[in-house]
């Protein structure tokens, strides 16, 4: 990963047509203004992962196997919380 | 009486679930808008939130407090405003239903996205759901039924 240092007001170019500017700092929060063309899709990671999360979950089981799964949940006993930070 | 089409239990009238709205659709899911939370007897403790315009879009949830019962939502301006609520009804919460959708991966494994809960203003059933930007909660919670959820399994979350 390519690592620079902006301070606020300065900018950074991406290719001929996006460029990506620091407009403020403040704590822990940066403000990032973006100029890109606009067929250019630009969203937050969390969106594009809660995308992925959601294709998952879409991919519904089938009756037997949701009857599997409820099963499965009335009877697993409480189990110690995982981080389940695993994918990130 | 309207029927609804459904994934698991065929057509069904629409009154055995409650209609909500995503005025934005869903990440991935942006033109599926009208969905229908059923919750039955048979799913419990799952909520089974199936589009009403897809038969074969039916999602698993479970109510967040299922997952973590310390659960404490977050949710942006732009979102509450999405489905007619105010900091109020966030800290109170007894207008809100707040479900996480749940994954089943192949080897059984089951995940909860605690990240992005669909937060659901009982009052005029919109519905969003909420992607948190604080880091706070995984997207891929792993899922142990506690013990009281499945005997609390009778109180509807409506």
């Amino acid at each position: 990963m390519l690592v620079i240092r902006r301070r606020a007001g300065e900018s950074v170019l991406i290719g001929d047509d996006i460029e990506i500017e620091v407009l403020d700092v403040a704590g822990t929060q940066v403000k990032i203004g973006i100029s890109a063309p606009r067929d250019v899709l630009i969203l937050r990671r969390e969106v594009r992962v809660t995308a992925e999360q959601n294709e998952l979950a879409a991919r519904s089981l089938p009756f037997a196997s949701l009857v599997g799964l409820l099963e499965k949940m009335k009877n697993s006993p409480q189990g110690p919380e995982s981080p389940g930070d695993k994918g990130r | 009486m309207a029927t609804i089409e459904t994934r698991y239990f065929g057509a069904v009238p629409e009154e055995v679930g409650l209609a909500i709205e995503f005025s934005a659709g869903l990440p991935a899911f942006e033109e599926e808008r009208r969905f229908l939370a059923i919750e039955h007897p048979k799913t419990g403790p799952l909520i089974l939130l199936q589009s009403m315009a897809t038969r074969d879009l039916c999602f698993l949830a479970l109510p967040v407090a299922a997952v973590d019962p310390a659960y404490r939502l977050q949710i942006s301006t732009e979102d509450m405003k999405a489905i007619g609520i105010d900091e109020s009804a966030i800290s109170s919460g007894d207008k809100l239903a707040v479900l996480v959708f749940v994954v089943v991966g192949p080897d059984g494994h089951i995940s909860a996205n605690l990240m992005a809960p669909i937060v659901v203003n009982r009052e005029n059933r919109r519905a969003v759901q909420a992607v948190r930007c604080d880091g706070v909660y995984a997207h891929n919670h792993s899922v142990f039924m506690p013990r009281e959820s499945v005997a609390a399994e009778k109180t509807p979350c409506w």
